[in-house]
């Protein structure tokens, strides 16, 4: 990039830094501040007011892991965020590869309808599905769960894939069939291959999306299908502030341990492959 | 590719027009809007629906306002803290919007951390942050801002330095500039970014299911009580698709303007 001096460069430069560095501090203490008062919180013993930190105990943590229906949530996330992930897997990715290698008409048109759940105010659009699965008998159910946690992986697992098969150039597929491979075996010994980063990014953010969706999962799981995003708002709301920040920190950390394992692929552009269509 | 496509039709296209199609029947299978005068015969409702709008338009404009000056200066400061600032500002597109929203709760309730840096401050009365629509604002400006730099940012990438250069050189200031090179060029990116945000946060149910007060309160908890408590499904989904409608409108003003534009250049 040309080193074009900021539009705002007329004014004059101390002051100029003084007001950048200001926002810059308001501006970090805004997007920050929240987070790190509920980790205060989750190793707070008591935190009473006007006390700028809080008496340190880990007492909640024994009381949040102690508790049976937090066992049960961390299961029930556990099981159906990695089901519909791989679902969510086994339907988009060869549909992907075909949106990839295949041109026709109205192919971009197909590959930005599945923008199309974020063209709906969301609650609205749970509501409608939680209508329809009164009738099928879905409320309530390990299937409805999986179903709705499907409905924002979809995005990640055809645009992501998509992007990344592109990417992949033909004719390493077409010399492998020339040396005799079938379709088949090109597939899984070339371009799988190559793809698999890309595709571990595509997972990945399909699992967080999973894993964190809360209010769908709140209208079609209830009562006996609550994971742990769902426990969360009850935990918020009924027990006292370390409680909910003790599970706030075990509800970020699969989440987080994930992004860190898979960070070498994320800054690998596959991301941004994805969203170029 | 047909699965998937399946798929979306299940759970999106279906469900959104069995719920128009059941709000317009009556129970003798003709077409009726009696659900419709029903549920906007609530004064309740009526109220929730105003002050829906209200907060989704406050919140789009306060997000709107902290990130295009954040996507400016991405674009186009070269400083260290510019840099700093670039993985600062995407650290909420990770946190669960549940998580996101106890957060500010503990960040802003009274005698939270806010109130204590106040005290220690001496400064002894303080304003009610959470529990009210300001609360809901700021919790929404925290969750969308990443991604309303990341849009906006998008768009400012693509306008050429050269063209803001030529700008400077013929004396336009920083303010003419802004509004007569980088807002025009800008101008689609920008309009997505509006419309995303009006559609998320009119949309949105966990941030003012928490942090939101009793009432009024926004449509999408007053459906989902209507749906989950009250069990009075048919009013729900006739609120649903009351929100289709208002969302459709601002697409449609989206697609209106986006066209116009492109009819003009």
């Amino acid at each position: 990039m040309a080193a074009t001096s900021p539009p705002w460069g007329w004014v004059p430069g101390a002051l100029a830094r003084a007001v950048g560095v200001g926002m810059f501090l308001a501006l970090t203490a805004f997007l920050l501040g929240p987070l790190l008062t509920l980790l205060l919180w989750a190793f707070a013993g008591t935190w009473l007011f006007p006390h700028p930190l809080p008496e340190f105990s880990l007492r909640w943590w024994a009381f949040v892991l102690g508790n049976a229906d937090v066992g049960k949530a961390i299961r029930m996330s556990l099981l159906s965020a990695p089901t519909a992930t791989l679902l969510s897997a086994l339907v988009c990715i060869p549909a992907s590869y075909a949106f990839a290698r295949l041109e026709f008409p109205g192919r971009r048109f197909l590959l930005l309808s599945f923008l199309s759940a974020n063209a709906f105010p969301k609650i609205g659009l749970y509501v409608s599905i939680a209508t329809l699965f009164y009738r099928l008998n879905l409320m309530d159910t390990f299937l409805g769960v999986v179903l709705i946690q499907l409905v924002n992986t979809l995005l990640f697992m055809i645009w992501i894939p998509t992007g990344t098969f592109r990417g992949i150039n033909r004719n390493l597929e077409e010399a492998a069939r020339d040396a005799g491979a079938g379709p088949l075996r090109t597939f899984f010994s070339i371009t799988l291959p190559i793809a698999l980063p890309g595709l571990i990014v595509a997972a990945l953010f399909a699992f967080i999306a999973a894993f964190d969706e809360a209010q769908g999962t709140l209208i079609v799981g209830t009562p006996n299908h609550v994971t742990m995003p769902v426990l969360m708002y009850g935990l918020v709301l009924s027990y006292p502030q370390p409680v909910g920040a003790v599970f706030s920190v075990l509800l970020s950390f699969p989440s987080l341990l994930l992004l860190i394992a898979a960070q070498r692929y994320l800054r690998a552009g596959y991301l941004a492959a994805g969203y170029s269509l | 590719m047909t699965p998937p496509l399946l798929l979306l039709l299940f759970l999106i296209v279906i469900p959104a027009l069995a719920a128009i199609l059941e709000t317009l029947t009556s129970e003798g299978g003709g077409i009726t809007l009696a659900h419709y005068a029903q549920v906007l015969g609530s004064r309740a409702v009526r109220t929730d629906i105003v002050f829906t709008v209200e907060v989704t338009l406050a919140s789009v404009a306060a997000v709107f306002l902290l990130s295009y000056p954040i996507a400016l200066y991405l674009r186009f400061s070269r400083t260290r803290l510019a840099s700093v600032l670039g993985v600062v500002f995407v650290v909420p597109l990770f946190v669960p919007v549940v998580i996101a929203s106890f957060a500010m709760i503990t960040f802003l309730v009274p005698h939270g951390f806010v109130s204590t840096l106040l005290y220690l401050l001496g400064v002894h009365r303080f304003p009610q942050l959470v529990y009210n629509a300001t609360g809901i604002v700021l919790a929404q400006v925290w969750v969308n801002v990443p991604f309303a730099v990341l849009i906006l940012g998008a768009g400012l990438q693509a306008i050429d330095d050269v063209l803001i250069d030529c700008a400077r050189d013929v004396g336009a200031g920083p303010a003419r500039t802004f509004l007569s090179i980088i807002l025009p060029l800008n101008g689609v990116p920008t309009m997505i970014a509006l419309t995303l945000l009006f559609i998320g946060i009119f949309g949105s149910f966990t941030i003012p299911y928490l942090v939101g007060g009793n009432a009024p309160q926004m449509l999408g908890v007053t459906m989902t009580n209507y749906l989950t408590q009250y069990l009075r499904r048919t009013e729900a989904v006739t609120m649903a698709v009351m929100a289709f409608a208002i969302a459709a409108v601002v697409g449609a003003l989206y697609v209106g303007s986006v066209s116009r534009r492109e009819r003009g250049a």
